[in-house]
């Protein structure tokens, strides 16, 4: 399987150029059965990732393209009446894929991402009444502008903290950005090739669940949260969700890496990403926090 | 109903506990009985061990009954004390054999801290009570086997911790704790425990020598007197034909106390203290005329030394031994002890007729008297060929000339008497085995002796014993340490430790046992009143009076001030390190010595990284080391031997790198 993943990192990297990392990160979170918010500007290549990792990971994908009159019958989809039968039936919305893709998420009004999220935490919607189970695996890659930016409705904490992670891309290295304009023509992710089907990416879930979590793993992660708490350069502080997604995000991140038991350093690496946006800091000047963070609280032996 | 992980563990367990209680019991209980109960216990470890079913309810019920009626019957219901060990043992027994879920065990466990403790009632030697604890602890470590799921060991473990824990308290309460008079007093054990009776009938004495059982021990504060040490307990004044008793004049006239009369007396002999061992009988031992400033303790008329109440535990006191007096005796005293009221023994009383003829005074009469013992060979032995009839002395003077103290004391009295010289026996115990070390002299039940004090004008009483012509080596120590009759002795002794004396380990292990037990006795069961007293005063001066239960106030105020602190103490973290981070430790504080560490937040991981690309002569071995760390920290792999060898390795290896 560990070939498998490496393949898939593989695979993205040749669509995305320079940002492996962001790329692990993505992965993490989707092992780890969370939804994924990626925070950035426009042109950044958010769009790009998430449809690479739909289709390398053999999934079914839906795009919703966020708007500010976007209604939630428009994602969850709505009763229509058929005049032969007489009756309802329901249209499904572009919700009910295994991946989905809802782009720039805070241009769309509270209601409407009221619906996606609770979607999200349920995995099932509910239409005049009657539920709808929504596919397994489901995931949901979110992405959003920076808040600066106009006509933007944010997210409240609340329904932050359903994303398991938060990332953001960045700009490329000029490297990247060279090896990008060449490349310009082969760069389409719908050539990339399907590795893995939902089968193998339950048995990988599985193996992640076996990986070891030892006691000083646990107590380095209830550290780092409890600083959170009695620190008060922080807006918010973590909440056990935190430290639960915390712990699996870095299961995955260490059999990502090869291994079947977690380091410290397994924390370190998903720590910002998971954390970032539950402590209500921007990705970018949240960074230097979470450095100083992780120096002041040592690691236990 | 609870299944008990560790039945068989438990139930064998209290199987051996009551095994040693009815060995030891043995002693005390009829045949029959003891037999029953060891039957109960063969059983159950038999049932036990064959994983045979218990016998149901109505079977045990009825075998209950039986036993209930058999032990009425042998023991009687006249000594209550045995009864209730008897009933206590049966019950306990039975419930073992009926036990089922642990309710049943519970019951067990907490009806055998009281058999156990039963044993206090009949023995308290060093020896008793390191087995008596030995038991304890078994029994605490089934208590423990109830509850946890533990093996024996373990719980015999933490058991034993918990002994040792209550120790320190046990002292302070013995040391501190002020001595109240007993509330009630148990009723002697009908047993006889001493040797001695208050009719001297030579078969009695006989008999005694079969025992080694301790009879009392006495320190000397100094020099110990000369040899030999006649202990005088009973005085035997009026013979009814056969056997010399204590006339109730003897017993009832002589009550006052002698300190004044002893004051007056003659020189003092020696200074020592006793410590007797519990007994029935109210008579304590002496030298010659002794008198007491013992509490519990009187002193009579005739320089004997008595109880003044019943006790079942060891008593120690206090002697001063004079000289007998001069002073001539009335015309009454004069009279009763030449009495004699029996025509019987006709030979013998021509004997002293005889002798009184050929001699000038009472003096001359005396080693007359010795000189016939000796002369008509007369020999000591402690297995006398039996006499009947009237006339025992005549048979014993005239045919057998084979006999113990108690034929030569009957005997020479009888002589004395009819002699017209006042005389009476005296029984008690000769000699001791004396120990340098600590200045005792150790008595046993073979040690039990009689004697004939006769009245010789201008000396006072003075001893005539025929066994110190006889048998002279008699006089000296113990009759264990007699050369000659050491065979006769032994053969006639029952199996023991002093039957083993032959062989030198055993005797010296015999003796250390008896220098531990003498210890014990003095230290801790003779630690009374006085001695809390003297040990108080030591402490605090002269004003002990309010001080003792102030004091005790105080301590056990601070013991729960203590305790109350140590619970709310707060917990701080001192949990045992495993040993990779140990080793972890140990390579970080080499670094930091080497200034090749980061000072960082680093995690050990990082940290080890850091160290190898600061220091490459070692790195190789620094990055094994982290993985050895990561795969025993973080991946939960045990931390094997090999392992511990693997980080000891690298550690060196890291250590000497240049």
């Amino acid at each position: 399987m560990q070939s498998t993943v490496t393949a898939i990192i593989d695979d993205l990297s040749n669509v995305i150029f320079g940002k492996q990392k962001q790329i692990k990160l993505a992965l993490t979170c989707l092992f780890s059965q969370g939804h994924l918010l990626i925070e950035d500007l426009p042109g950044m290549g958010k769009t790009t990732l998430s449809h690479g990792l739909a289709t390398v990971l053999g999934l079914s994908y839906q795009r919703i393209q966020f708007t500010s009159d976007l209604l939630p019958a428009d994602i969850l989809g709505t009763n229509v009446f058929n005049s032969n039968e007489h009756s309802f039936t329901f249209h499904k919305g572009p919700i009910f894929s295994q991946v989905v893709l809802a782009d720039e998420i805070n241009r769309a009004g509270p209601k409407t991402q009221s619906a996606l999220l609770e979607a999200m935490e349920e995995q099932q919607v509910t239409v005049d009444g009657k539920k709808y189970n929504l596919p397994d695996p489901f995931f949901v890659i979110a992405t959003q502008n920076p808040l600066y930016q106009s006509g933007t409705y944010p997210l409240p904490e609340s329904q932050l903290d359903r994303f398991m992670m938060r990332i953001s891309l960045g700009f490329p290295t000029k490297e990247a950005e060279k090896r990008l304009i060449l490349n310009l023509q082969k760069r389409d992710y719908s050539q990339l090739p399907k590795r893995i089907d939902e089968q193998q990416l339950k048995q990988i879930q599985t193996q992640i669940n076996g990986v070891t979590l030892s006691i000083p793993i646990v107590d380095y992660i209830i550290e780092l949260v409890n600083f959170t708490r009695n620190s008060h350069s922080f807006a918010a502080s973590l909440s056990p969700r935190a430290s639960i997604a915390l712990a699996k995000a870095a299961k995955s991140w260490a059999y990502i890496d090869g291994r079947d038991f977690v380091i410290p350093e397994d924390v370190q690496a998903v720590f910002s990403s998971v954390c970032l946006h539950r402590l209500g800091l921007h990705s970018d000047s949240g960074e230097a926090q979470v450095r100083e963070l992780l120096q002041a609280v040592p690691v236990p032996v | 109903m609870i299944e008990l992980k560790n039945e068989k563990v438990i139930n064998l367990s209290l199987c051996f506990i009551y095994a040693c209680l009815v060995i030891f019991f043995s002693a005390h209980l009829p045949l029959p009985f003891i037999s029953v109960l060891a039957g109960l216990c063969l059983w159950n470890a038999f049932i036990t061990g064959k994983n045979i079913a218990k016998p149901n309810a109505w079977l045990a019920n009825i075998l209950a009954a039986g036993a209930l009626g058999l032990m009425v019957f042998t023991i009687g219901m006249s000594d209550t004390v045995i009864l209730f060990v008897a009933m206590l043992l049966l019950s306990s027994l039975f419930k073992l054999l009926q036990a089922k879920n642990k309710k049943h065990y519970h019951v067990i466990t907490t009806l055998t801290f009281f058999s156990l403790s039963s044993v206090y009632l009949f023995s308290q030697t060093i020896v008793t009570t390191l087995t008596v604890s030995g038991l304890y602890i078994l029994n605490f470590a089934v208590l423990g086997l109830l509850e946890s799921k533990h093996n024996l060991k373990i719980s015999a473990k933490q058991s034993s911790k918990l002994l040792l824990m209550a120790l320190p308290l046990a002292i302070f309460l013995l040391l501190f704790l002020p001595k109240m008079p007993a509330f009630w007093q148990l009723p002697g054990p009908k047993l006889a425990k001493t040797g001695l009776s208050e009719q001297v009938d030579p078969f009695d004495i006989a008999k005694l020598s079969n025992s080694d059982e301790l009879v009392f021990r006495a320190t000397f504060s100094k020099q110990p007197p000369l040899t030999p040490y006649y202990w005088r307990a009973i005085i035997h004044d009026e013979f009814n034909g056969n056997a010399w008793l204590t006339s109730d004049f003897l017993k009832y006239n002589n009550q006052q106390s002698n300190q004044n009369l002893a004051t007056e007396q003659n020189t003092l002999i020696a200074n020592y203290s006793v410590i007797a061992e519990p007994a029935t009988q109210k008579w304590l031992y002496g030298l010659t005329y002794s008198t007491s400033n013992s509490k519990n303790v009187d002193a009579n008329a005739l320089g004997l030394l008595r109880k003044q109440s019943y006790q079942a535990k060891s008593l120690q006191y206090n002697v001063a031994s004079y000289q007998f007096s001069v002073n001539p005796l009335n015309e009454f005293e004069q009279n009763r002890y030449t009495y004699l009221g029996f025509k019987q023994n006709i030979k013998t009383n021509k004997l002293a007729m005889q002798l009184k003829e050929q001699v000038s005074n009472e003096q001359t009469f005396y080693n007359a008297l010795l000189n016939y013992f000796v002369e008509q060979n007369f020999t000591y032995t402690l297995t006398p060929s039996p006499m009947s009839g009237n006339n025992t002395l005549d048979q014993f003077l005239f045919e057998n000339k084979r006999g113990f103290c108690g034929h030569y004391a009957s005997a020479a009295a009888f002589i004395f008497r009819s002699a017209g010289i006042p005389a009476r026996v005296v029984s008690g115990y000769l000699g001791g085995e004396y120990n340098n070390d600590n200045n005792t002299l150790t008595v046993r039940q073979y040690d039990a002796h009689a004697w004939v004090e006769v009245y010789l004008q201008n000396k006072g009483w003075t001893i005539f014993d025929a066994t110190a012509v006889v048998a002279p080596e008699r006089l000296n120590g113990s009759l264990s340490q007699n050369q000659e009759l050491n065979e006769e002795f032994k053969n006639n002794l029952d199996f023991g430790l002093v039957s083993l004396s032959n062989f030198a380990a055993i005797n010296w292990l015999r003796l250390e046992l008896e220098q531990l037990d003498y210890q014990w006795s003095s230290w801790v069961l003779g630690f009374d009143q006085e001695k809390q007293n003297d040990f108080l005063k030591s402490l605090f001066g002269n004003k002990t009076s309010w001080l003792v239960p102030l004091f005790v106030l105080i301590t056990a105020a601070l013991c729960f001030a203590v305790y109350f602190i140590y619970l709310n103490w707060p917990k701080t973290k001192t949990a045992k390190l495993p040993p990779i981070v140990k080793a972890y430790n140990e390579i970080l504080h080499w670094g930091n010595k080497k200034n090749i560490t980061s000072t960082d937040s680093l995690s050990p991981s990082q940290q080890l990284e850091f160290m190898a690309k600061k220091k490459p002569s070692a790195s190789k071995e620094l990055i094994e080391f982290k993985h050895l760390f990561e795969n025993s920290r973080y991946a939960n792999k045990p931390f094997t031997k090999e392992r511990k060898t693997q980080a000891k390795d690298l550690i060196k290896l890291i250590k000497s790198s240049k």
